[in-house]
C-alpha cells in the first residue's frame, strides 16, 4: 500500500512538473506582458524597466529555473496587475470555487448516484428509459448552454434563485452558489447515474445479492449495503477523474454566474497576460488535481483488495 | 449490441418527450417578461439626500490611483473620489474650473498658466493623517489642500519610479526632460507662488495643455497617502471627491459613502455607492430589468434590440455615439499600399452600411478621423469614406489592377468572436474589386506589437479611442509623421504627409477657437482623400438608468459618471400587467412575439 502511493506521488510530482514546465513555456509565448500590463501608451523605456524589473529579459529556462525554485518555497510571485502576491489572489478566490465545487460534487453524488440506484432497481420501465434518456441529454448540453438558460428560466423569470453574483454574507454565498452549483452538476449527475445504474444491473445479479435476498435481508438492505456499496468502487474512481472536469466546468460556469473564483481569475489573468497568476492557479489546479486522484487511487485500494495485491 | 444501440435511442427519444413536457409546464406557468421599469420614483422635484445607488461593469477594477489608472473601470471610482482643478461641463466639453477657482490665466500669449485654488478644499478624513498611521484605527482629520499638493502630485505623477502612463501628456511642461533624466530634482516650470497660486510654464504654447489638467493624471493627492502606502496607494485612495472609500471586496464589489468634509455643500445626494464587479452583460440586464441596479451602459445584441423595443423605458435611456473612430489601416510603407489608389480603392470597397446591419445598427457611419462627438466633425467632408464600389473600381483601374490585386493580402486582427467577425466583412467587401483577403487573428498584446512595428502588419482594423475630447488628440496621435517610430508606433499606418503635419502643428498653437477647428477640417480632408485608413464608424453606446435615478445624463467625456446623481425615493413598485397566464402568446418561452 505505501508503495503504491509513493508511486502515486512520485507519478503527481513528475506530471505537475511537466504541466508547470508546459504552462511556463506557452505564457511566456504568446505575447509581452509589458505591453499588456502597461497599456498601449507606455514608453519603451519603462516596458524596458518592467521587463528587466520581473526578470523577464533572462532566457527561459533561467526564468523557469527561477520560478520553481522559489515555488518550491511556496512563493508564487506577485501579480503584473496589481502586484499583490499571487498566494493572496489566489487565497482571496480559491475558497469560492471550493465552495462551488464542493456543492457541485454533492449535488451531482447524490442525485447521480440515486437516480442510477432506482433505474437499476426499476430496470426496463418508463422510469428506467425516460431518466436514462434525460441523463443522456444531460451529458449532451454544455453548461455555457444550461447556464444562461437556467439563469434566465429559473433566476430572472421564476426568481426562484439570486441572478448571478456572489452575494455578501457566508449564507449569501451558497444562496447565491446553488444555481452555478446545479448547473456544474448536470453533467456529473448524468455520468454518475449512468455508470452507477449499469454497476448496479451487475451487481444486483450477482450471487452474493441472491444469497443475501435468500437471507431475508430487507430489500433496502440488499440494495445498499451489498448491491451499492460494490457498484461503488468505479464510483469512486470516477470521482478522481471527474476532478479536471470540474475544475473546467468551474471556469465556464463561473464566467457565466458571476462567480468571482479561480476559474474568472484564470480569464482575467490570461486576457490581461498576468503570467504569474496565469502560473499560480495552474500550479495549484495541477496539484488539486493530483491530490484528488491520489486519494482516489488509494481509496480504491482500500475499498478493493485485488487492486492493491494487482499493483502491489 | 443492436439492441443496446436501439434501448439508447429510445431512451434518447423518451427522454426528449420528458424534456419537453417540463419545458412546456415550465412555459405554461412562467410569468411575462417585464416590458416597464419595476419601479417608479417618489415624485419629488428637488434633489433629495440619502439612498444608496447601484452600478456595475463586467471587468474587475485594478485600483483607485488617478496617477496610474487609465480605464474606464478605475475612472469610475477614481471620478467619485477625486477632484481635479478643472474638469469638463457635463454636457458642452467646455472646461470648467472644479478645485480652482475659476479656470487658470494664461499669460505669456498662451505659454503660463496660473491656477489659483479655492480655500475651502481639504482631503478626506483618512488614518495617514494621523502621527502614527500604522497605529491609528480611527481616521484622522484631513488637512487643507495647498498649491504645494498640486506640485507635488504633478512631481510624483512624472516621476519615471511612477511609471504614469500618463507622463506624454505633459512633456511640454519647462523643465520636464531634466527632472525625468534625474538631473533636476524638481520640474523648473512649476511654480508655487502662494499657498493657494500655482504656475506651470512650458517650453512652448500648446492650447492642448488644458485638456492634459483635465485628467486624472494631473489631479491632486495626498503625499502621506504615497509615504505610507507606497505602490499599494490604489487600495487606499485618499482624495478630495465626493466620496470616500468604506470597503473594497475585490472582484465582487466596491462601497463608497459620502465625504462629510466635500467642498460643495449639501453634495453629494446618495449617502452611498456601490459598484458591482465583474458582472456579465446578461445578468446585469437582468438585474437591472429586476430592480436591484439601477444603471447599465453594455448589452448583447439580442437585449439591446428587447430593451430598445420597450416603450416605458423611452424616458430613461439614451444611445449616442461614443468618442472613438475604428477603421482599416493601411501600411503605407509597405506594397501595394505605397499607391495612394490602392488605399482608396480599399476605403471605398467597405460596404458600411451593410456592417451597420450586420452590427444591430449600433454602429454610427462617419467615414473621417474626427468622431462626431468632437468639434471639428464635419458630416459634410468632401471625400469622406463613404461605400462607393464605382469610385473603387475606379481607383483599382488608377492603381493599374483593373481586374483585381493578383495576389492574397493579410489582415491583422485582435483574438475573439467579433475580430473575426470584423475580418470576415472586409473580406467579403475587397472580393468585390478583386482583392483576396486573408485573416490572421493574434492576441491583443501580439497585434499591439506588430501593427506598431514597421514593416510588419499590412492590414490591421483599428481603433482609437479619445484621452481628451480634442481632434489633436485623434490626428496628432495616428496621423502625424512624428507618431511614427521602429517599435510602438503609435502611427500604425506609417502615414506620414508634410502638409499634414503643418496644419497640425500650426493648430496646436492657435488661440483662436474657429480658425484652429479650421486647420483640423482641413488636414481631416487631406487624411481622407490620402486614405491611410479606410475610415468606418463610431460605435454607439445605449445607456439606461432607473426611473428613480435623478439628475442623470450621460457625461460628453467620462463614461459611467454618477457623482451627481439623486435618487427619488422612496421608490414604488409598479404592478406589472400579468398576461392571463395560461394564453398562447406565453408558451413561448423566450420573449412574447412583438
Amino acid at each position: 500500500m505505501t508503495e503504491l502511493i509513493l508511486k502515486r506521488v512520485a507519478a503527481g510530482l513528475a506530471i505537475v512538473f511537466a504541466a508547470t514546465a508546459f504552462i511556463f513555456i506557452l505564457a511566456n509565448g504568446i505575447g509581452d506582458p509589458a505591453v499588456a500590463t502597461l497599456g498601449p501608451n507606455a514608453s519603451p523605456e519603462r516596458r524596458q524597466e518592467f521587463r528587466v524589473e520581473h526578470g523577464l529579459t533572462d532566457p527561459l529556462p533561467v526564468q523557469f529555473g527561477r520560478y520553481v525554485g522559489a515555488a518550491v518555497q511556496g512563493d508564487l510571485g506577485r501579480s503584473f496587475r496589481d502586484n499583490q502576491p499571487v498566494t493572496t489572489v489566489i487565497a482571496n478566490r480559491l475558497p469560492r470555487t471550493v465552495l462551488l465545487m464542493g456543492m457541485a460534487m454533492s449535488f451531482q453524488l447524490l442525485f447521480g448516484l440515486a437516480l442510477g440506484i432506482l433505474a437499476a432497481l426499476r430496470r426496463n420501465t418508463w422510469f428506467d428509459t425516460g431518466f436514462m434518456g434525460l441523463a443522456f441529454l444531460g451529458i449532451s448540453i454544455p453548461s455555457f448552454v444550461s447556464g444562461p438558460i437556467l439563469l434566465m428560466v429559473v433566476a430572472f423569470r421564476l426568481g426562484w434563485f439570486p441572478i448571478g453574483g456572489y452575494g455578501v454574507t457566508a449564507l449569501d454565498h451558497v444562496v447565491h452558489a446553488l444555481l452555478p452549483a446545479l448547473t456544474m452538476a448536470i453533467i456529473g449527475t448524468a455520468t454518475f447515474a449512468r455508470i452507477m445504474r449499469s454497476e448496479m444491473v451487475d451487481t444486483l445479479g450477482e450471487d452474493y445479492v441472491r444469497t443475501a435476498k435468500a437471507k431475508g435481508l430487507h430489500p433496502a438492505r440488499v440494495v445498499l449495503s451489498h448491491a451499492a456499496r460494490n457498484a461503488l468502487l468505479p464510483i469512486v474512481t470516477l470521482l478522481g477523474l471527474r476532478l479536471p472536469f470540474l475544475v473546467a466546468g468551474a471556469i465556464i460556469t463561473e464566467e457565466v454566474f458571476n462567480w468571482p473564483g479561480m476559474g474568472r481569475l484564470v480569464i482575467e489573468s490570461i486576457t490581461s497576460l498576468d503570467v504569474p497568476v496565469i502560473m499560480g492557479v495552474v500550479v495549484i489546479t495541477a496539484v488539486a488535481v493530483q491530490i484528488g486522484n491520489i486519494f482516489a487511487d488509494v481509496a480504491v485500494g482500500l475499498l478493493d483488495p485485488r487492486v492493491r495485491q494487482a499493483r502491489g | 449490441m443492436p439492441s443496446t444501440r436501439r434501448s439508447e435511442s429510445v431512451a434518447g427519444l423518451i427522454g426528449l418527450g420528458v424534456l419537453a413536457v417540463i419545458a412546456l409546464g415550465i412555459a405554461l406557468f412562467m410569468p411575462d417578461q417585464p416590458e416597464a421599469p419595476r419601479y417608479m420614483g417618489a415624485g419629488h422635484d428637488e434633489p433629495q439626500r440619502g439612498g444608496t445607488f447601484v452600478f456595475h461593469h463586467e471587468g474587475d477594477v485594478r485600483g483607485f490611483d488617478p496617477h496610474i489608472a487609465f480605464d474606464e473601470l478605475s475612472n469610475m471610482g477614481i471620478k467619485l473620489l477625486y477632484e481635479g482643478l478643472i474638469d469638463y461641463d457635463r454636457d458642452t466639453l467646455d472646461l470648467v474650473p472644479r478645485l480652482a477657482e475659476s479656470l487658470p490665466e494664461q499669460l505669456e500669449d498662451g505659454l503660463v498658466y496660473r491656477f489659483r485654488l479655492r480655500d475651502d478644499i481639504r482631503f478626506a478624513d483618512h488614518v495617514v493623517f494621523c502621527d502614527d498611521p500604522e497605529a491609528a484605527t480611527q481616521p484622522c482629520d484631513g488637512r487643507e489642500v495647498t498649491a504645494e499638493d498640486v506640485r507635488w502630485s504633478l512631481e510624483h505623477m512624472l516621476h519615471p519610479d511612477t511609471g504614469s502612463p500618463g507622463v506624454t501628456f505633459f512633456e511640454l511642461i519647462d523643465g520636464f526632460e531634466e527632472f525625468r533624466e534625474g538631473e533636476a530634482s524638481h520640474v523648473s516650470g512649476i511654480r508655487v507662488l502662494d499657498p493657494l497660486t500655482v504656475e506651470i510654464r512650458l517650453q512652448r504654447a500648446d492650447q492642448t495643455f488644458l485638456f492634459a489638467m483635465a485628467m486624472t493624471f494631473a489631479y491632486p493627492v495626498a503625499h502621506e497617502a504615497y509615504e505610507t502606502y507606497g505602490e499599494d496607494v490604489a487600495r487606499h485612495p485618499v482624495g478630495t471627491g465626493a466620496y470616500v472609500l468604506e470597503e473594497w471586496e475585490p472582484g465582487v464589489r466596491v462601497l463608497f459613502s459620502r465625504n462629510p468634509d466635500y467642498f460643495l455643500p449639501g453634495r453629494p445626494y446618495p449617502d452611498r455607492q456601490i459598484f458591482t464587479l465583474n458582472l456579465g452583460r446578461i445578468p446585469a440586464v437582468m438585474r437591472f430589468r429586476n430592480g436591484e441596479i439601477d444603471h447599465i451602459h453594455r448589452q448583447t445584441p439580442a437585449d439591446y434590440r428587447l430593451l430598445k423595443s420597450y416603450e416605458a423605458w423611452e424616458p430613461y435611456r439614451v444611445e449616442a455615439p461614443n468618442t472613438d473612430i475604428w477603421g482599416l489601416g493601411m501600411n503605407c510603407e509597405m506594397e501595394p499600399f505605397t499607391d495612394r489608389h490602392m488605399r482608396r480603392a480599399v476605403a471605398f470597397a467597405l460596404n458600411t452600411p451593410r456592417w451597420r446591419r450586420a452590427r444591430a445598427n449600433r454602429l454610427l457611419l462617419t467615414g473621417q478621423p474626427i468622431p462626431a462627438t468632437l468639434p471639428g466633425y464635419d458630416p459634410d467632408l468632401p471625400g469622406a469614406h463613404h461605400f462607393d464600389l464605382d469610385v473603387a473600381r475606379e481607383e483599382m483601374r488608377l492603381a493599374g489592377y483593373p481586374d483585381g490585386y493578383p495576389e492574397p493580402l493579410t489582415i491583422t486582427m485582435t483574438d475573439g468572436e467579433t475580430a473575426r467577425f470584423y475580418g470576415e466583412l472586409v473580406q467579403q467587401d475587397l472580393r468585390e474589386i478583386g482583392i483576396t483577403i486573408e485573416i490572421r487573428q493574434v492576441s491583443f498584446p501580439i497585434w499591439l506589437q506588430q501593427t506598431g512595428t514597421r514593416n510588419t502588419a499590412l492590414m490591421a482594423l483599428q481603433g482609437w479611442s479619445m484621452d481628451y475630447p480634442d481632434a489633436s488628440n485623434f490626428l496628432d496621435i495616428l496621423f502625424h509623421s512624428r507618431s511614427i517610430h521602429d517599435t510602438d508606433s503609435e502611427n500604425k499606418a506609417f502615414y506620414s504627409n508634410p502638409e499634414v503635419d503643418a496644419l497640425l502643428d500650426e493648430a496646436r498653437v492657435e488661440q483662436d477657437r474657429e480658425r484652429r477647428l479650421s486647420l483640423y477640417r482641413e488636414a481631416s480632408r487631406i487624411i481622407v482623400d490620402d486614405a491611410p485608413w479606410g475610415f468606418t464608424f463610431s460605435n454607439l453606446q445605449m445607456e439606461m438608468w432607473q426611473p428613480y435615478v435623478r439628475n442623470y445624463r450621460p457625461h460628453a467625456v467620462w463614461s459611467n459618471m454618477f457623482r451627481d446623481v439623486w435618487l427619488d425615493l422612496p421608490r414604488r413598485r409598479v404592478a406589472w400587467q400579468q398576461m392571463p397566464t395560461r394564453s398562447v402568446p406565453a408558451l413561448v418561452p423566450f420573449g412574447r412575439p412583438r
